[in-house]
């Protein structure tokens, strides 16, 4: 078995490519902009449970940390451009 | 009954809603129209804000200030009620220590209505259905043939054993002291029960609140006793769990109200209330006396809402407005009903 898996570990290259660690930037972004939106979210429900015509205040507020993800992306395509 | 929550606490959704509510509160200008109307005009005032469903529901049974009065305990039981709903986890537990003395008032309630022999319906007219007790175990409650049957409801309650304890000393005396007692003792010792061993900050000034509710109601106690010359120990009442007296100190503190003041002042929250603790040594009777706690308690619990705002400290600022709002609008109309005028009125409200 350690024959079959020694050509791999001594392949050179590095383990995380940059299209990987691309990947890696946006999957944490995202996951702390899903983070916030999940407290924001749940007061802003609340808020609009109470007062209706705060609903586009507060769907404003939820979508605010997805800028996180959007820069994210510029990560991503200034690694692979 | 819900006992031990478990889940994710949602403090965010909870104080969310609570601050939109504590917004419609009354304000001052409220107050000021209010004082100068009379209880058919409150109650018409009543009828276009906040507690326009209660007025509607209990127009047809009641009218003028019994109408205002039941429409407050209703509105005050369903906005608490729902606190109880969204609350989850330890917010919930939270929440419920404190709203548990509507269970108390309650429970005193029934007791004391099947002692005088009043009717169900009256009974249950009295009741604030605000804390944890569902509607059917009230009615279940109000319905007992007996106060012993009462008792036996309780069991499984945290109001269980002490009073099957003091039911013997109840049969004994035939006096209902005992039993009224050892609910409001059930209460407090649950209140300061169970709460968490190693608090993060906000937990930490959340206990304090209640360990300075109870400072306040030991020395509301012990004032009334004083004023009363009533041959009674202020120590007997004395409920544990606060910080600043010991039960052996109370008697001696009760008898110089100025002593008192600087107690309060020299304590941990004393920075926070010294600008109640300024009127309470102006306050001349002891209903001034008493306003100046409630309003040092409101200003507290303020303080520690903006302080914390994803904390219980929201939420208890709430229940304690509103509870003051509905104190507030009951003694405008019964001021009103009695006759008095617009500046004696005012100065039996504690407005913020």
């Amino acid at each position: 078995m350690f024959n079959s898996i020694a050509p791999v570990l001594q392949s050179s290259g590095p383990a995380i490519t940059s299209t990987g660690m691309a990947a890696l930037a946006v999957g944490l972004a995202a996951l702390g902009s899903g983070y916030a939106e999940r407290g924001i979210g749940a007061a802003a429900v609340g808020a609009m449970a109470e007062d209706e015509s705060l609903f586009g205040r507060g769907l404003i507020l939820t979508v605010l940390p997805e800028t996180l993800v959007i820069l994210a992306l510029v990560v991503v395509f200034l690694t692979l451009g | 009954m819900r006992v031990e929550p478990d889940g994710a606490t949602n403090y965010e959704y909870v104080t969310a809603r609570v601050r939109a509510r504590r917004a419609k509160l009354f304000d001052e200008d409220d107050y000021r129209k209010l004082v100068r109307m009379g209880p058919g005009e409150i109650a018409r005032f009543m009828e276009e804000t906040e507690y326009e469903t209660e007025m509607n529901e209990l127009g047809a049974r009641f009218s003028g200030v019994d109408l205002i009065e039941y429409a407050l305990n209703r509105n005050l039981a369903k906005h608490f009620d729902d606190l109880l709903e969204w609350a989850d986890g330890k917010l919930y537990d939270y929440v419920v220590r404190y709203l548990r003395k509507f269970d108390a008032w309650n429970v005193k309630t029934t007791l004391r209505g099947l002692y005088s022999g009043a009717s169900t319906a009256e009974i249950e007219d009295d009741l604030i259905g605000a804390g944890e007790f569902s509607d059917a175990f009230l009615s279940r409650l109000v319905n007992a043939s007996s106060i012993e049957a009462v008792v036996e409801q309780l069991d499984g309650t945290i109001f269980g054993d002490a009073a099957a304890d003091a039911y013997e000393l109840y049969e004994e005396m035939g006096v209902l002291v005992p039993l009224e007692n050892a609910v409001d003792r059930a209460y407090y010792a649950e209140l300061m029960g169970n709460l968490p061993n190693e608090p993060n900050h906000a937990e930490e000034l959340y206990i304090q609140f209640l360990r300075a509710e109870i400072d306040f109601r030991n020395l509301r106690n012990a004032l009334r006793i004083s004023r009363s010359g009533a041959d009674i120990d202020p120590a007997e009442f004395y409920i544990d769990g606060g910080r600043l007296f010991a039960a052996t100190e109370l008697r001696q503190l009760a008898a110089n109200p100025d002593e008192l003041v600087a107690r309060v002042r020299e304590s941990t929250y004393g920075d926070e209330l010294d600008a109640a603790l300024d009127g309470l040594a102006d306050a001349e009777d002891l209903i001034g006396f008493e306003h100046a706690l409630d309003a040092a308690l409101l200003e507290y619990s303020d303080t520690l809402s903006n302080r914390y705002p994803l904390s219980v400290c929201p939420v208890l600022a709430y229940v304690l407005a509103k509870e003051r709002e509905v104190d507030n609008i009951r003694a405008i109309a019964r001021g009103r009903e009695a006759g008095l005028d617009a500046e004696e009125i005012e100065a039996e409200l504690v407005v913020q």
